[in-house]
């Protein structure tokens, strides 16, 4: 059956691949599928994995684990061939790979994208086969695509309509649909990166078992998680990373879970904890009553001068679309906004009544949404501040220069060359130019999505820096972030989120990331630290 | 502490970056190329023309290519903004440069001058409003608007004129606004200066042309930044279809006549004027300026043509091939910035 699958699928390559197939099924030697030596990675200066080895056996569930940055999916892209490593090479039955993403999946390597890349519009077959549909002097062989596609589906255990388009379907079943993509190449390592993130506890425990039973049958898998109790519950071996570079490979049976955190974090990280702001929150700024808009089901939130309030949840809870639909970025169905500046109380009817009122908004993706990018730092700063910085409709160079040479100096941009185009700089600068600009309109009240994603550290601190600034000037300030330990640093209160609505409060003192979780998650979350 | 440090996959995606600031410090030459070899350009063509192209370098044949240029330069420079607004290009340009030039003519031969021009300028409106509202309120394709207003527009202009063709009187002031010339410059050249200087002021000094260029780089930023760019839009489509109704009424000064088809392939020919200059067909990046300078390297460039004795045929070509490099330049400058 797999036989005939692999065959099906590559078609014309069916006798490359046939070799390979027949050293498939229960392998006793000790020796490993797949094996990264001494891989290197740079992105510009930046060393993003650094001189890491690791090796899979058949059979084996080995995870990964690390912080933000650690470099675990840019590794996983290097064993997937997506990304050339600078040094070192990946080893498939210790031949060298060679070539791209295309001879890797030949190789039998599939990885399970972190972010889902299936096509909405495509039936869940067509997602299943998509690039290697198969057919007959090229028309799509329907019959065998179904055939295919409900193999894969059928390996996995999950049953799904096969003639559905994706867009169709729950965030979960896609995340299956996905892993069904993989299996249908029929690969020999299966690499996955954060698959749970956005399941519940069921769905998740489904997937750990599937996994397990895809091991026993010899299939070579590479977990990455956040989730140490996961890792314990699954994994083999587990490899730890910190900042690019290999900490540990141990046998899960030779390690526990505070060790493992431990070395994840590592010393230097945990004395960079910050004593919390004293808040004093005025009157109430933003108020929005009785929100209701796509994946967000009557919230009611109050935000107060000179406070921080965090939005917490998981990743799909519906944070994002709630404080669009307050904004008036995204439609809203029901519901009413205020702004309150200076005593006067302006209902809000759109986005640009929003911007008017003095809001501000520095939405989560920065390079689509947040910057134009073959604009100057100075054009862009200049963009939502322009009615005081022309006169009759003519800019005046001379004061954009000068406003946006002072904002600059404010948020630390580097180099401060406001001349240059937004798109030179790195992604944490190009954040501090978001800020910027918004800056200049000195704002009642501000909304950051995500305001530290992609950014490096000094960048962090320092827009952490100017969020505390703002508040403690009396703006009132709503901070989104799925990074707990900053979350729970710059919030005086905050608000989890799940399932487009707001299922707890915390005050800073209350607040831990254990109490956050266990809202986010809607369970106590026994099994975490 | 616990072990769930973030709940987040997404934050993984992007690599880790370094505080060093600026990530491309390299010139790219690329976009040097795609956005300032125009200069190089026109003036190497400049000098094989005077130095190796018998009857290139006299004041008739240099005040003809400013008279054949001048209105689909005028139609290149209005229609720049669209472009810079990375919406492609106004085709409808075709049906309006010669709605203006029958109704100029047309018009003042029965009643009177400000009449025809006053009637022009309503219909240049409603061409800009309403490519600009189907674009720029309704997000269609602007190529697929403009073609099917152009047809609108042409059928329009086909019905009311029964498809005649209009000629103005001999000693009218329109003929003689065609045939003005102050010292060697033909009063149409000009205007095309006079407007290049207009509008580029407006693309680099006023707030509008600033939103212009800035929705074109990023819609959905300007649009975050409280910005109604539905305005911008129909503002970058008006100001074509204003332009348009200029070159109209140049055309039939300068040759005193007024027909339904007399602007064919002006759309194309000022869309290879603007991309020549070095606009970006992507949007964001462009300038008035250097589309005059596009204007008169592709004009130069199918005079030497003509007097080399290349038939019509040939010269389509060469403009052809001219905009397919121009065209793939932008785009492989764009690759380079993007990566």
């Amino acid at each position: 059956m797999r036989q005939c699958i692999r065959a099906a699928v590559k078609g014309g390559r069916a006798n490359m691949n046939e070799s390979m197939t027949a050293e498939r099924g229960p392998t006793t030697a000790e020796s490993p599928i797949i094996e990264a030596r001494n891989i290197v990675k740079r992105f510009g200066g930046v060393t993003a994995v650094d001189d890491v080895s690791l090796a899979v056996l058949p059979g084996e569930i080995h995870g990964v684990v690390g912080e933000n940055g650690a470099g675990k999916s840019t590794l996983m892209r290097v064993l997937a061939g997506i990304l050339t490593p600078d040094e070192g090479g990946v080893l498939v039955d210790d031949n060298q790979l060679q070539g791209g993403a295309r001879s890797a999946l030949e190789a039998g390597i599939s990885l399970v994208h972190q972010e889902l890349s299936l096509v909405p519009e495509l039936t869940v077959a067509e997602n299943i086969l998509l690039g290697s549909t198969p057919s007959r002097a090229g028309f799509v062989n329907t019959r065998k695509l179904k055939e295919i596609a409900a193999g894969a589906l059928d390996e996995i255990g999950v049953s799904v309509d096969l003639d559905v388009p994706v867009a169709t379907l729950s965030v979960a079943l896609r995340q299956f649909v996905e892993i069904a993509r993989a299996i249908a190449r029929n690969p020999r390592v299966l690499i996955l990166d954060e698959p749970t993130a956005t399941l519940t506890p069921a769905e998740t425990d489904y997937l750990l078992d599937m996994l397990q039973r895809l091991a026993e049958r010899g299939l070579a898998i590479i977990y990455i998680s956040h989730r140490i109790p996961e890792i314990f519950q699954i994994c083999d071996r587990v490899t730890i990373l910190r900042d690019g570079k290999l900490v540990d490979s141990v046998s899960i049976s030779d390690t526990q879970p505070a060790e493992l955190v431990d070395k994840m974090v590592g010393r230097e990280l945990k004395l960079d904890l910050q004593t919390h702001r004293e808040a004093a929150p005025g009157e109430v700024v933003l108020s929005a009553r009785g929100i209701k808009a796509h994946l967000v089901n009557d919230v009611d939130l109050e935000v107060r001068a000179g406070e921080i309030v965090g939005l917490g949840g998981l990743v799909g809870a519906g944070r994002t679309e709630l404080i669009r639909a307050i904004i008036g970025a995204d439609i809203k169905t029901a519901g009413e906004v205020t702004i309150t500046e200076g005593g006067v109380t302006k209902r809000i009817t759109g986005y640009g009544s929003a911007i008017g009122s003095g809001l501000a908004y520095v939405p989560e993706e920065r390079r689509t949404d947040g910057l134009a990018l073959t604009m100057t730092v100075s054009d862009n700063i200049a963009l939502p501040n322009r009615h005081e910085l022309s006169r009759n409709g003519v800019l005046l160079r001379r004061k954009i220069t000068k406003f946006a040479k002072g904002l600059a100096d404010t948020v630390g941009l580097r180099p401060p060359e406001i001349q240059r185009e937004a798109g030179d700089f790195s992604g944490g600068n190009q954040q501090k130019i978001v800020v910027a600009k918004w800056l200049g309109r000195k704002p009642v009240a501000i909304v950051l999505d995500e305001p530290t994603r992609g950014v490096d550290v000094g960048a962090k601190v320092e827009i952490h820096r100017l969020i505390r600034e703002l508040a403690d000037n009396g703006t009132a300030v709503v901070v989104i972030s799925s990074d707990l330990p900053e979350l729970l640093e710059l919030s005086d209160i905050i608000h989890v989120v799940r399932d487009g609505r707001i299922v707890g409060t915390l005050p800073w003192q209350e607040a831990d990331e254990k109490s956050v979780m266990s809202l986010a998650s809607g369970e106590v979350t026994a099994g975490a630290l | 502490m616990t072990n769930e440090a973030t709940i987040d996959p997404a934050t993984l995606t992007e690599p880790v970056e370094s505080d060093s600031g600026v990530e491309r410090q390299e010139f790219n030459l690329l976009r040097w190329f795609s956005e300032r070899g125009i200069f190089v350009f026109s003036a190497a063509l400049l000098l094989f023309a005077v130095i190796f192209v018998d009857g290139f370098a006299s004041v008739a044949n240099i005040t003809d290519v400013f008279n054949r240029a001048a209105p689909i330069g005028i139609v290149a420079v209005g229609m720049t903004f669209v472009v810079i607004s990375a919406n492609y290009l106004d085709l409808s340009v075709v049906a309006q440069v010669a709605t203006a030039a029958v109704v100029l003519i047309g018009v003042s031969n029965d009643h009177s001058i400000p009449l025809a021009m006053g009637l022009a300028s309503v219909i240049a409106l409603v061409y800009g409003m309403v490519n600009g509202i189907a674009v720029g309120v309704f997000k269609a394709n602007a190529v697929i608007v403009t073609l099917s207003t152009t047809f609108i527009g042409l059928g329009l202009l086909r019905w009311f004129s029964g498809g005649s063709i209009y000629f103005g009187p001999n000693d009218g002031i329109i003929r003689s606004f065609g045939t003005t010339e102050i010292g060697p410059f033909p009063l149409a050249m000009l205007l095309l200066i006079v407007m290049t200087v207009l509008l580029s002021l407006v693309l680099t000094r006023t707030n509008f042309g600033f939103l212009v260029r800035s929705y074109g780089s990023n819609p959905a930023a300007t649009r975050l930044a409280g910005i109604n760019t539905a305005w911008v839009v129909i503002g970058a489509f008006v100001i074509t279809a204003l332009s348009a109704m200029i070159a109209g009424f140049a055309l039939a000064a300068f040759s005193n006549t007024a027909v339904s088809a007399m602007a064919t392939g002006y759309d194309f020919e000022a869309l290879a004027a603007i991309i020549v200059g070095g606009t970006s067909v992507f949007g964001g990046r462009g300038s008035v300026m250097r589309t005059l300078l596009g204007v008169v390297f592709v004009s130069m460039l199918t005079n030497i043509l003509v007097l080399s004795g290349w038939g019509f045929g040939l010269q389509q070509m060469a403009i052809g091939f001219l905009i397919v490099a121009a065209v793939s330049v932008d785009a492989l400058a764009r690759k380079a910035t993007a990566s």
